[in-house]
């Protein structure tokens, strides 16, 4: 029995939040617009318990994941050799971190990794992350506003969130661990044919009225707890309305479709126990999404903090390395341990270089896919538990006025925020500032 | 200062049962606190400068009253937690300062906080979780599906649980999959299509060879690698559902196990072969069953037609009983043709499954059109003669099973204007119909179990009586019996009650709480979070998990139904195996795969939670023993009494010592403890864990410690150092003596913790303060009835607050 120490007045802050998205209304001008300009693309990918750290003069120094050198003059160590192959595409950034994250328990940072927001509240309320402040604006012109993903699924405990996403209100938005649901959405059309689906979306539309109209009238009944809940659920039902909407916009824009060599890319029956296979065709999902405009903005945790309960935990062990993830990144100091993990590191970053080279090898417009999309890469431990000087690759975006092949050393005076303001500003949605951000990070714009 | 409400993360995060806090930190604040901080904080919180407008010497310690101070201190806590205070170069308190401080500042803001609670013990509307929302599905519907493939998976709760009201969200993306099962299911719930054609297929032979990998043994008689295969082209159905009749029997010698037949359905589109278990079973008989298989055939894997390489739907039928050893090698053999093949050499102790015959009969029915759906479109006249009256029959009747409760007539009325609506886009009255029974299944009635109330504790209706009832005990929505006792109001009879808990109990549904309530208070899904060790243990079979889960789920079932003491959770002479589980753990003579009690030698060290493999499996890591899990596990399972989670920036262990990694975890467990940061905890940590130090990673006993070298080509050994000392100073050198001390001294503690984790699930919401009166007096029979778990049920059922909203 822990919670008794519940404070009422301070959930109840939490919960009386602005409900619903904007719509935009016209879908025409939209496409229209989509057509002239080019899409802009951002993904973010996570990690936990952070990567190997030896001291540069150990002599396991080349297990250290950050590379040796400084600015241009640079180079990768083994930890991140299989970057060598898209270094122009790829920036490295050292000793940044969020100032909210570095008081907070050793475990407890993936849930700010893209808010930098402090949690507040009996109930760790959140900010919004940065990838749903884009959705909230380039959103609008993809089928789907964004694409949220992670190896545990759903929304996790605080602390120890499984997603990385959350929306407007700082309330985590589930992420879809299977990649069948995530293609079945994406590519898939469902069982009925479009009548029946037309018909259905209209239904839909009324359903939802109907729904509001009766759980007001429950509401009505209900004492202060029990209104929060009715208020979440008719938050839902709010932007179900607006989903319902868009679909009939879509209805007449057939899904994309793709390739044989494409679907053969997809292991779309893995899960947590073919690790390799799994996050492969987690990644692949993104360039398909991508590469088929289906949605500009992804989001993908590949393990989360929950040290205890993430399936991630076994992959290293299943990969046949040399340990858990968790044990693996605590033993980064000890004799041998710097080059099990290091391993690890390396193999992880073999991943993202893939996805990397596979949107490099797609055409679009003048350039690649990758010049078009902004990949942000890393965790919020820079070895276990130690929430400073983040382990972090920013790639992609060569067309949207991003340089790279650098290695950039910040102190502790610069919040990882203000790179989220460099990103938001690309994509076209410029904000004056991200909760704790001081500029924007100039270093990285060509 | 920030406000309260922004300062509150350390607070919660720190699991600390109160009463063990009062006890070990209720510090003096005269005596302990005040010269702390007139020694550390007062020179810039104090009377000459007020930093941060923080003032010490003036702030009331009074949290109760004083909220403002209250937050003050709060807020100290907060600084001191996240080491801010005092500034790096101030003089710093030693750790024991530290805690000494720390701990009064949460002691009394937990005092004020319990305090100020006034709407104690509420309950909050509850979604239903996956599980219950699967169950409620099927049984509503009274049609199989998996309704829950798309829902994102739930958080734990902090108490642990899946069905705590304030942990489990929704949000669009969860309701709209909602509504999409809801279609996907009435869609074939309700049919609109004319009686379909039947097939019926008779197989006396295995008919097909060519299916698998060169060379596949078809045939009649299964042993180890043989494989019984019926396919059926082109005339099979791919909607409705299905019967199949195996008649078989064994052919074994006697002392060695059982046939275990396994039968399956699926086809081979090309290089794969894709297959969902239908049946698995034992065969004991050498006379010759019948076995009746009834599913939906959807939920099975079927080909598309005319694109796959091997045409047709199969049921394939193996003989997967394990004898714990290899196949053996495969022998050179002439074929008919005189050429010399490998084979499979006979065993001739091996069990062999005979399959006589299969027969196939799809889709069945027993009218058309089929029962789930005369169950919502009843059949009347009143259709024809009046279609409106009907619709509202429809609805009312629907809506009183979906939402647990009789609606008013507002209500019908309201769904019925919305089906009037629908009908000029849906010209067919049953797909219109579908739409409007989705809408039920979508409304908060259906997903939360709702008890309206305003601000005041109520007592629950006959109706919220039911469904509290069997969300506890089933995870499902009330059967007819529940609703009729709810109509006639008879189930809020307390005799009425405790006849039913025990109808419930003795229920197969019961299976569907103790696989949930079991799971989540033991952890037992964090098995599926070790992979076991392949180079340390090359002969672990990983379909062994299931088994180590049963278990455990048994052995509560067992206990549960047999009225008998919850003592044996931690010892016991008896524990429920099945044969590959016997002979995981070396006890011989268990033949078969179903689950019994066996009795325990003493030598096998066995009985209770504490030595069951799935527990010890889980606080593994794969390779080797974890004493800290499995110590945290026994604090945080068995007494409620977590450890603290670790705090920010572990240091990490010295890694001078260039021996350290060979050590056994005991003795790195003892440098650890030489290091006064972690001692302050681990000292109340390692010694619980180190008592089973003689089981390995799989749960099996062991007398020394195998660890692998670098290279992984040679294990080197150590001896077990299974001697602790507990903090209090018990010497402990055994499980045994683990298990008699937890019974002797911490008896209390382990009652409560299953009184409270019982009644936090049956209320599904975390306890407070106002509950304590009620965990006393449970407490307090309980352990009068020698903990005899069937009779705290039947006392929470009755309890204050599980009859109250």
């Amino acid at each position: 029995m822990k919670s008794w120490h519940l404070d009422r007045r301070m959930f109840l802050k939490g919960a009386g939040a602005a409900l619903g998205l904007p719509w935009l209304d016209c879908m025409a001008e939209d496409q229209k617009a989509k057509q002239e300009s080019k899409p802009k693309r951002f993904c973010s990918f996570y990690f936990p318990f952070g990567v190997g750290l030896p001291k540069e003069d150990d002599k396991k120094a080349q297990w250290r994941w950050f590379p040796k050198g400084e600015g241009r003059d640079f180079e990768f160590t083994e930890s991140l050799k299989p970057l060598e192959a898209v270094r122009n595409s790829v920036s490295v950034l050292g000793g940044l971190s969020h100032p909210h994250g570095r008081g907070m328990g050793g475990h407890d940072t993936a849930d700010i990794f893209l808010t930098a927001s402090e949690l507040r509240g009996r109930y760790f309320k959140n900010g919004v992350s940065v990838d749903q402040v884009a959705a909230a604006t380039i959103g609008k012109q993809t089928r789907f506003p964004s694409l949220v993903m992670s190896t545990d699924g759903g929304i996790g405990e605080p602390t120890r969130t499984s997603t990385l996403s959350f929306n407007q209100n700082g309330n985590p938005i589930p992420a879809i661990n299977q990649p069948q649901t995530i293609f079945d959405r994406l590519f898939g059309t469902g069982d009925a044919g479009v009548k029946q689906q037309r018909r259905r979306l209209l239904s839909a539309g009324s359903m939802l009225d109907q729904v509001l109209d009766h759980s007001r009238a429950l509401r009505r009944q209900l004492g202060v707890q029990d209104k929060m809940k009715m208020d979440e659920y008719l938050s839902s039902v709010r932007q179900i309305e607006e989903r319902v909407k868009r679909s009939q916009a879509w209805l007449t824009i057939p899904r994309p479709e793709l390739t044989d060599e494409d679907l053969a890319l997809l292991h779309l029956e893995s899960d947590d126990e073919a690790p390799h296979e799994y996050i492969r065709t987690m990644y692949d999902l993104i360039y398909l999404a991508f590469r088929t405009d289906s949605t500009r903005l992804a989001t993908y945790q590949i393990a989360s903090m929950g040290d205890f309960t993430t399936k991630g935990m076994k992959f290293p062990q299943l990969l046949g390395f040399n340990g858990t993830l968790h044990k693996l990144a605590h033993g980064w100091n000890k004799p041998e341990g710097a080059e099990d993990l290091g391993k690890w590191d390396q193999f992880m970053a073999g991943l993202f270089a893939d996805f990397l080279q596979r949107l490099q090898s797609a055409p679009e417009g003048e350039g690649t896919l990758l010049d078009n999309t902004m990949a942000f890469y890393g965790s919020s431990n820079s070895e276990t538990h130690n929430n400073s000087n983040y382990p972090l690759l920013f790639a992609g975006g060569n067309g949207l006025g991003l340089q790279h092949n650098q290695f950039l050393k910040f102190d502790e005076k610069t919040p990882l925020s203000n790179l989220f303001v460099t990103v938001l500003d690309r994509l076209d949605v410029p904000v004056e500032s991200f909760v704790d951000s001081s500029g924007e990070m100039s270093e990285v714009l060509a | 200062m920030r406000t309260f409400l922004a300062t509150t993360i350390i607070f919660a995060a720190c699991e600390f049962s109160t009463s063990q806090a009062e006890e070990k930190l209720r510090a003096d604040f005269g005596n302990d606190i005040r010269p702390l901080l007139n020694q550390f904080c007062i020179r810039c919180h104090g009377p000459e400068e007020q930093n941060g407008r923080m003032r010490f010497d003036t702030l009331s310690t009074d949290l109760i009253k004083d909220r403002a101070a209250a937050e003050d201190w709060h807020e100290t806590l907060n600084v001191l937690n996240r080491g801010e205070m005092p500034p790096e170069d101030e003089p710093q308190p030693s750790i024991e300062q530290l805690k000494l401080l720390t701990g009064w500042l949460r002691t009394s803001i937990d005092d004020a906080v319990k305090a100020r609670r006034k709407t104690g013990g509420l309950n909050v509307m509850r979604r239903l979780n996956r599980v219950e929302y699967q169950n409620t599905m099927q049984d509503l519907l009274n049609f199989q599906m998996n309704y829950v493939r798309d829902l994102p998976p739930e958080g734990l709760s902090p108490d642990g649980f899946r069905n705590n009201g304030l942990s489990l969200r929704m949000t669009a993306l969860q309701l709209e999959y909602y509504l999409e099962a809801a279609r996907k299911a009435l869609d074939r719930v309700i049919v609109t299509t004319p009686e379909p054609e039947v097939f019926h297929h008779e197989f006396d032979k295995s008919n097909h060879k060519k299916w698998l990998q060169n060379p596949t043994i078809s045939d009649n008689r299964l042993d180890r690698v043989s494989i019984f295969l019926a396919r059926m082209e082109p005339d099979y159905p791919e909607t409705g559902d299905f019967l199949i009749r195996v008649r078989a029997h064994a052919e074994r010698n006697e002392g060695f196990g059982f046939p275990r037949m396994r039968v399956s359905i699926g086809y081979r589109p090309d290089t794969k072969v894709i297959l969902t278990t239908a049946l698995e079973t034992d065969v004991k008989s050498s006379e010759s069953e019948v076995f009746e298989i009834r599913g939906r055939i959807e939920n099975f894997p079927l080909p598309v037609r005319g694109q796959s390489k091997y045409p047709g739907l199969v049921i394939h039928i193996r003989n997967v009983y394990d004898d714990g050893t290899p196949a053996p090698p495969k022998v050179k053999k002439k074929n008919d043709k005189g050429k010399e093949i490998s084979v499979d050499p006979d065993e001739p102790d091996f069990p062999k499954l005979f399959v006589d015959s299969v027969t196939f009969d799809g889709p069945v029915f027993e009218s058309w059109p089929p029962a789930h759906h005369r169950r919502i479109l009843f059949e009347s006249e009143l259709r024809e003669t009046n279609e409106p009256g009907y619709v509202r029959e429809v609805l009312r009747r629907f809506i009183r099973r979906a939402w647990r409760r009789p609606p008013a007539q507002l209500e019908i009325d309201g769904f019925a204007k919305f089906f009037d609506s629908l009908r000029n886009d849906f010209p067919v009255f049953e797909e219109a119909m579908r739409e409007t029974l989705a809408l039920i299944l979508i409304s908060p009635d259906f997903l939360y179990l709702a008890e309206p109330a305003g601000k005041k504790n109520r007592k629950l209706t006959s109706w919220e009586l039911a469904a509290r009832l069997s969300y506890f005990l089933w995870s499902t929505m009330p059967d007819d019996q529940l609703f009729k006792l709810a109509e006639t109001g008879e189930l809020l009879n307390p005799k009425m009650l405790t006849a039913q808990v025990d109808r419930m109990i003795d229920d197969d549904r019961a299976w569907q709480f103790v696989d949930q309530f079991a799971d989540q208070w033991l952890n037992l899904g964090g098995m599926d979070r070790v992979a076991i060790s392949q180079h340390y243990y090359p002969d672990f079979d990983y379909d062994l998990k299931p088994h180590l889960r049963n278990e455990t789920l048994n052995f509560f079932m067992t206990l549960l139904r047999k009225n008998r003491s919850a003592r044996h959770f931690v010892e016991s002479d008896f524990t429920m195996l099945n044969e590959p589980l016997a002979r995981h753990y070396g006890i011989e003579d268990v033949l078969g795969y179903n689950f019994r009690e066996v009795a325990l030698p003493t030598e096998s060290h066995r009985g209770g939670l504490l030595t069951q493999g799935s527990i010890l499996l889980t606080n593994s890591t794969g390779e080797d023993s974890h004493p800290i899990k499995r110590a945290v596990w026994l604090r945080r399972r068995l007494l409620d009494d977590p450890p603290d989670p670790p705090p920010p920036n572990v240091p990490e262990l010295a890694s001078e010592n260039p021996g350290f990694a060979k050590l056994s975890i005991r003795k790195q467990l003892e440098i650890h403890l030489e290091d006064p940061a972690c001692a302050s905890c681990h000292r109340d940590i390692d010694p619980w864990g180190i008592a089973l130090e003689n089981f390995d990673a799989v749960g099996r006993w062991r007398d020394e410690i195998r660890r692998a070298d670098k290279e992984k080509k040679s294990f080197s050994t150590l001896p077990v150092d299974h001697q602790t000392e507990l903090p209090d100073g018990s010497k402990i050198e055994n499980p045994e003596q683990l298990k008699r001390y937890l019974l002797e001294k911490r008896g209390d503690e382990f009652a409560r913790t299953i009184v409270t984790k019982l009644l936090t699930w049956s209320l599904g919401r975390s306890l407070d303060l106002s509950d304590e009166p009620d965990i006393a007096a449970l407490t307090e029979d309980f352990v009068q009835n020698d903990l005899k778990l069937r009779e705290l049920i039947h006392e929470i059922v009755k309890s204050n607050p599980f009859l109250t909203k």
